[in-house]
C-alpha cells in the first residue's frame, strides 16, 4: 500500500512539474513587461572599448581584394632596432600583433596562390616581417635584461653554463629552475652528470684532437693550392687580395713554391 | 664555422636588388635532406655546397635551374677592393664595340663581370618556327672587370687605371693613376629596384609612414615590459614567486 502511495506521489510531482513549465512558457510575455533587476558582472570598462577594425570574418586572414589581380606589392624594409628602441611599450605591443596579423596573412595568401596556381607576389615580405618581429623581440630582451641589471645584478635571462660532458667535450648547459635545492635532488644528480675521468675517454680526446688538427690541416693544404692554381692562372694578380682571401696561408712560402716555378710574375722582372 | 649559402653571394651584386638575406638564403639553398629537430638527432644538413653563378641572380628560379645536376668550377681572380659600381662611365678594350664608352648597368661580383648598357651585345631570335620568323632580342654580354673595361676619368673621359687612396678626411676614394683625380662614386651606385634616393622613396598603402615611424613616444620606467604592459591594462598580480634553485 504503501508503495502505490509514493508511486502517486511521484505522479503528483511529476504533474507540477509539467504544469509550472507550461506556466513559464506562457508567462514569458507577462514576465517580460515587468521589470526584473538583474545582477550585472562587473567587467572593466575597458571590455566594452573595442580596438580592432570591425572585421571579424575569416576574410582577414587574407589580403586586400584589390591587391589580388597585382603582380607586384610594393612594400618598405622591416623595422630596424634604432626605430623600435625610442617607441613605447605599449606600441611594441600593438605593433607585434600588426607583424604577427600581417605574417599570418602572407601564409595564407602564399598558399591561397599555390592552390589557384598563381604566382605569389613579393615572397620576401616574409621575410621583411619576420626580420621585424626578431627586432622588436630584440628590443623587448634589452629593456628587461635593463631591469633586471639594475635591480639585481643580473640579466633576467635563463643562465647557461659550459660543462664537460662525460665524453670530455665541451658543451653549453642550460640551467633548470627547480623546486628543492640540489644536494636533495637525487634523480637529477643522476640523471646529469659531468666531468670525465678513465683511460678510455683520455684515448677518445686525443684520437679527437687528431682529426681536429687534420681537418685544419687539409682545409691550410687545399687553401694553399688553390692559391697555386690562382697564381699559375693570373700571374699578375693582387698579392693582397690572396692574403684578404685566404688568411690561414703564408703567401711567401706559396710564392717560393716547386710548382710556381716557370710562372713570371711582374713583381718579379721589377 | 657553419655552412651557409649567404658567403657566395658578394655584397656589390645584391645590392641593387635590395632584398633581405634571409630571402636569397630561403630561395638559394638546395637541402636534399635535413635532419628532423630532436635532441636524438645532430643537427646535419645534407645540401648543395657548390655554386656555378652566370647573369642569373642567386634567388631567380633561373639559378636553381642552371644549378639543378651539375655545377662547374670557375677561376675568379680575387680582388680586395670592388671598384666598378653602377652608373660609372667605362669604356671597353674588347670585342666589336672596342673603344667605345659605356654606363655600368649590372655587376656579377661573383665573377668579376659587369655588364655595359646596350654595348657589347648578342643578337639571339626567340620563338623561331617554321612558319614564324622570330623575335629578335639584344643581350648585353659581360665583361670582365680585370682587363676587358677601364674606368674613364671624368677630366678627360679618357681609361685610367685607378687606385684606391685616403683623403685628408679619411674617405677611401678611387683616384685615376693618370691625372690624380678623384673618380667619384655615382647617385645611381645607392639606388635600388625600390627607389632612385632613399630621399625620393614614395610611401605605399602597407608602410608605416615617416612621421610616426620617427614619433618618440618611449618614456624610461623602472618596469619590465610585461609590468608595464600589466599596470596599461590595469591587471594586478598579488602572487609572489616562492625562492627557487637553478642548476
Amino acid at each position: 500500500m504503501a508503495t502505490v502511495i509514493k508511486a502517486f506521489k511521484g505522479l503528483n510531482t511529476v504533474n507540477t512539474v509539467i504544469k509550472s513549465l507550461a506556466n513559464l512558457s506562457l508567462n514569458k510575455s507577462i514576465s517580460s513587461s515587468h521589470f526584473i533587476p538583474q545582477k550585472i558582472l562587473s567587467v572593466h570598462r575597458c571590455a566594452f572599448l573595442h580596438t580592432t577594425s570591425k572585421k571579424y570574418d575569416l576574410m582577414e586572414f587574407f589580403d586586400d581584394p584589390k591587391n589580388w589581380p597585382k603582380d607586384t606589392v610594393k612594400v618598405g624594409r622591416s623595422w630596424s632596432e634604432d626605430e623600435l628602441r625610442i617607441k613605447s611599450n605599449e606600441d611594441l605591443h600593438k605593433l607585434w600583433y600588426v607583424l604577427l596579423k600581417e605574417r599570418n596573412m602572407l601564409l595564407t595568401m602564399e598558399h591561397a596562390c599555390n592552390d589557384e596556381y598563381v604566382i605569389f607576389p613579393n615572397p620576401e615580405r616574409y621575410d621583411k616581417v619576420e626580420e621585424s618581429m626578431k627586432n622588436l623581440e630584440n628590443v623587448v630582451r634589452e629593456r628587461n635584461e635593463a631591469f633586471y641589471f639594475l635591480e639585481t645584478g643580473e640579466s633576467g635571462e635563463r643562465p647557461s653554463v659550459y660543462v664537460n660532458n662525460i665524453l670530455g667535450l665541451k658543451q653549453c648547459y642550460k640551467l633548470c629552475q627547480h623546486i628543492i635545492p640540489k644536494y636533495c635532488n637525487l634523480s637529477w644528480k643522476e640523471k646529469h652528470r659531468f666531468g670525465f675521468n678513465g683511460y678510455a675517454v683520455r684515448k677518445f680526446l686525443r684520437l679527437y684532437r687528431e682529426k681536429l688538427w687534420n681537418i685544419k690541416r687539409k682545409n691550410r693544404n687545399r687553401e694553399s693550392n688553390a692559391a697555386i692554381t690562382l697564381l699559375k692562372k693570373f700571374p699578375d694578380l693582387d698579392i693582397e687580395a690572396l692574403k684578404h682571401k685566404y688568411p690561414s696561408i703564408d703567401i711567401n712560402k706559396v710564392l717560393r713554391h716547386n710548382k710556381l716555378k716557370g710562372v713570371r710574375r711582374k713583381s718579379y722582372i721589377v | 664555422m657553419r655552412f651557409n649559402v649567404l658567403q657566395f653571394v658578394l655584397p656589390e651584386s645584391k645590392r641593387y636588388a635590395n632584398l633581405p638575406d634571409s630571402f636569397i638564403k630561403r630561395k638559394m639553398e638546395q637541402i636534399y635532406y635535413k635532419t628532423p629537430p630532436h635532441p636524438n638527432y645532430l643537427p646535419k644538413v645534407h645540401q648543395r655546397k657548390k655554386f656555378y653563378f652566370e647573369l642569373a641572380r642567386p634567388w631567380t628560379d633561373t639559378f636553381r635551374f642552371q644549378n639543378q645536376d651539375k655545377s662547374d668550377h670557375v677561376h675568379v681572380e680575387p680582388i680586395k677592393y670592388w671598384s666598378f659600381f653602377r652608373g660609372d662611365r667605362v669604356q671597353i678594350l674588347i670585342g666589336p664595340d672596342k673603344g667605345k664608352q659605356g654606363i655600368v648597368k649590372s655587376i656579377i661580383q661573383e665573377r668579376n663581370w659587369i655588364t655595359v648598357n646596350g654595348l657589347n651585345t648578342k643578337l639571339q631570335l626567340l620563338k623561331k618556327t617554321d612558319k614564324f620568323p622570330g623575335i629578335p632580342f639584344v643581350f648585353e654580354m659581360p665583361l670582365l672587370v680585370t682587363e676587358d673595361v677601364l674606368l674613364v676619368d671624368p677630366f678627360d673621359l679618357k681609361p685610367t687605371k685607378i687606385e684606391w687612396r685616403y683623403t685628408e678626411d679619411g674617405e677611401h676614394v678611387r683616384v685615376s693613376v693618370r691625372t690624380g683625380r678623384i673618380i667619384p662614386i655615382p647617385p645611381s651606385h645607392f639606388s635600388t629596384a625600390d627607389y632612385k634616393n632613399p630621399a625620393l622613396y614614395v610611401e605605399g598603402d602597407k608602410d608605416t609612414t615617416k612621421e610616426e615611424v620617427e614619433k618618440i613616444t618611449f618614456k624610461p620606467a623602472l618596469k619590465t615590459f610585461a609590468m608595464d604592459i600589466m599596470d596599461k591594462m590595469n591587471i594586478k598580480e598579488d602572487r609572489y614567486q616562492k625562492p627557487t634553485y637553478w642548476y
